[in-house]
């Protein structure tokens, strides 16, 4: 059990040397610039994309080339504040915003900063991430949590945000028939901000039977196992499920069948959303879909959504709780990222604590 | 493939029509005058545009899933003159020159209550099996789809609204406005009318592309302030021609030649949070950079015919702030629906569009 002054004194962080090999080191304790906050981190999360950084040393186009602080799914308490911050007061406990834009360009000024080409986004390669004791971040990055907000919620708004992104750009709204693909973390988020904005059905699909159990239980209207790689048969098999055909397809497994299932079953002038990513090159029903007028849409993580998430939480709208499986201290990390990774934990979020 | 034309008319027929009565086999003959029911409007055709989807048809006998089964009347881009009113019709008077806009739909369903009648499942549209087409001396159509055309409106303009919709509707669908910049793929007459129309709401820069020097040529007289001459299927390559020439990326693509390597190169080429408007129907089964596109955050917007557009193309060409004019390189009589036809297949002599005339000489 470390003591408090061996925490204080000390920045112990999960640092992915390179792949498949992460270790616990000390780091010098940053010191909060202007319009920073010093944190002393409180939970984080382990998302798909840390465990590919960890596994192949690289996810997407990005590829780890120095070593690099790994996590991005965080919360914390300040312990200092840097010149010029008024919204934040020492002990303020608060959710992370993990990517900071350049706020000059284009894209920021029009209030898409999630595009910005120069965004700081932690734990992508090169900036460093935020599983560690310590850590300084831009302050109206940071979001307050309410007293009855916990951290480990607090470190949940990152994927919610994603969810909540998502939704708006599929316009999911009341009385929308929604299906998502994938009952991962994402999927099961994003089915309960759909039910939250008032979708009046939402259907849900994946290969593995816990997850759509887990996912009934948590308020799927309809589970769909998918079975084959026939793609109008699925499609079929999902009509028929549902009441009637998704306005709206939320694609977060990153499958590409999946997104091929959901133009097929998409009503004519509906929207095909993309969370998760698939192959870099994908054959799709292109006259289809654009004879029918169903849009196909993709999400770079989220801009402008922290608050939302933040309220759904903060409201009871939305329990993420139940998705917590798996709690470890942050000198077990090693050991919570093959947890994350192996299909037989049944982990759905795993949390890990910087605090103790 | 060549047509056979049974008939080319000798004087006498009432209602000379042309029929496709199977693929490659187009025919004049003499039909009913139709009288108008409840709500409609008996028309004496005057113009008629051909579209490649009209020469498809007659090629192939089928566009995807629709599949000519019966002979059918050719022609859905059309202008005609009011000579008949069915009962109801109030605001049409005898002698009225109209644009038609070519599709009906159910007015009931979902789509069509929520004003999205171009996808209703029940449209009934000119020239799209099995519903019959204008090209005729006489035809009737709902009061409510013709469009009553000011004076200085010719009719060969009236014809051309209905291309001209379809470019309307694409440019809404991607969002063009004051100072987009705008790359238009593809300089066939659905490339042209999206330029123009791009243009005419406030687009700042409009690059038009194509695999013809000639198209580009005339793209570029009737304003395309920039032009790019597609010579290879690197889309990446010619992503970064289209930057150098606009001097930046494309705020929006609209893809007007339904060619895979043009789609991957809307893709490629428009910046970050962007749209490409699909426009031209090709393969069924394309392959694209979908990562590419959903991590920057490219919208992929199809579009089917148009809607509520019609109005807005009539007030563009009314108040000149469209041109449609030059777009018309050839015409032709009814009687010589066979060679309009061909000339539209071969693009013979820079065939733009080509117009039929469906009066009586």
């Amino acid at each position: 059990m470390t003591t408090v002054s061996e925490m204080n004194n000390c920045n112990l962080s999960a640092v992915l040397h390179s792949k498949q090999d992460l270790r616990i080191d000390e780091t010098p304790i940053p010191e909060p610039n202007e319009n920073e906050v010093q944190l002393a981190i409180g939970s984080v999360g382990i998302c798909g994309s840390d465990l590919k950084y960890w596994m192949y040393g690289k996810c997407g186009r990005h590829v780890l080339v120095n070593p690099m602080v790994i996590g991005h799914e965080a919360s914390g308490t300040v312990t200092k504040l840097g010149s010029g911050v008024k919204n934040m007061k020492l002990g303020d406990r608060v959710a992370i915003e993990p990517g900071v834009p350049c706020r000059l360009c284009r894209v920021c000024k029009e209030g898409r900063y999630n595009l910005c080409p120069d965004i700081k986004f932690c734990a992508t390669p090169p900036v460093d991430g935020n599983l560690g004791r310590y850590y300084t971040h831009a302050a109206d990055f940071c979001w307050k949590l309410p007293d009855h907000v916990s951290l480990d919620e607090g470190a949940m708004l990152e994927p919610l945000a994603v969810c909540v992104y998502g939704c708006q750009r599929g316009a999911v709204s009341v009385g929308s028939s929604v299906l998502v693909c994938g009952a991962g973390p994402v999927g099961i988020m994003t089915m309960l901000v759909a039910k939250t904005l008032g979708a009046s059905e939402v259907c849900i699909t994946d290969i593995d039977d816990n997850r759509l159990t887990f996912a009934k239980k948590l308020g799927a209207s309809y589970t769909v196992k998918v079975t084959t790689d026939d793609c109008q048969q699925l499609a079929s098999d999902i009509r028929n499920a549902m009441t009637s055909a998704p306005d709206v397809t939320l694609e977060c497994s990153g499958s590409d069948q999946s997104l091929k299932t959901g133009i097929l079953v998409t009503k004519s002038g509906g929207c095909v959303v993309l969370i998760g990513r698939g192959s870099l090159e994908v054959t799709i029903p292109i006259v289809n879909a654009a004879t029918r007028e169903v849009d196909i849409k993709g999400v770079f993580r989220y801009a402008n959504c922290y608050p939302k998430a933040l309220a759904m939480v903060a409201s009871g709208q939305i329990d993420v709780k139940p998705l917590i499986t798996h709690h470890f201290d942050l000198k077990e990390s090693l050991k919570a990222f093959e947890t994350a990774s192996n299909r037989d934990s049944s982990a759905i979020k795993v949390m890990i604590h910087c605090n103790q | 493939m060549s047509g056979r034309v049974a008939g080319s008319g000798t004087g006498s027929e009432t209602n000379l029509t042309a029929v496709l009565y199977e693929k490659g086999d187009i025919r004049l003959e003499d039909r009913d005058v139709p009288k108008p029911a409840d709500g409609e409007v008996q028309l004496a055709m005057q113009c008629v545009g051909i579209c490649g989807s009209d020469v498809h048809y007659w090629q192939n006998g089928r566009i995807g899933d629709f599949v000519l089964r019966a002979p059918m009347v050719l022609g859905h881009e059309a202008s005609g003159i009011v000579t008949a009113l069915g009962k109801d019709v109030e605001h049409l008077s005898i002698g009225d020159r109209v644009a038609i806009e070519p599709g009906v739909p159910c007015r009931r369903c979902r789509f069509c209550k929520s004003g999205r009648y171009n996808l209703c499942p029940d449209m009934q549209f000119c020239a799209t099996p099995p519903v019959n087409g204008s090209l005729a001396r006489y035809y009737c159509h709902a009061a409510d789809f013709c469009y009553k055309l000011p004076s200085h409106v010719t009719l060969e303009e009236g014809a051309l609204l209905e291309p001209l919709s379809v470019g309307v509707h694409a440019c809404k669908r991607a969002g063009v406005t004051v100072g987009s910049q705008v790359l238009v793929c593809g300089a066939g007459p659905i490339g042209m009318v999206c330029m123009l129309v791009a243009k005419a709401m406030g687009a700042a820069t409009v690059c038009i592309t194509d695999i013809a020097a000639n198209r580009l040529e005339v793209a570029k007289q009737l304003g395309a302030t920039s032009t790019l001459l597609v010579t290879s299927r690197d889309s990446t390559a010619l992503a970064r021609e289209v930057q150098d020439i606009i001097g930046d990326q494309p705020d929006i693509t609209i893809e007007c030649s339904g060619a895979e390597s043009s789609i991957q190169l809307g893709i490629r080429a428009t910046r970050s949070g962007g749209c490409l408007v699909l426009v031209g129907l090709g393969p069924s089964e394309v392959t694209l950079p979908v990562v590419d596109a959903a991590t920057r955050e490219v919208d992929i917007r199809g579009i089917f015919r148009y809607a509520n557009c019609y109005p807005t193309a009539l007030a563009m060409v009314a108040s000149g702030a469209v041109d449609v004019k030059p777009l018309v390189t050839h015409r032709y009589t009814l009687e010589d629906t066979h060679t309009a036809f061909e000339t539209t297949r071969t693009m013979a002599g820079g065939a733009i569009k080509v117009v039929i005339n469906c009066t009586k000489k």
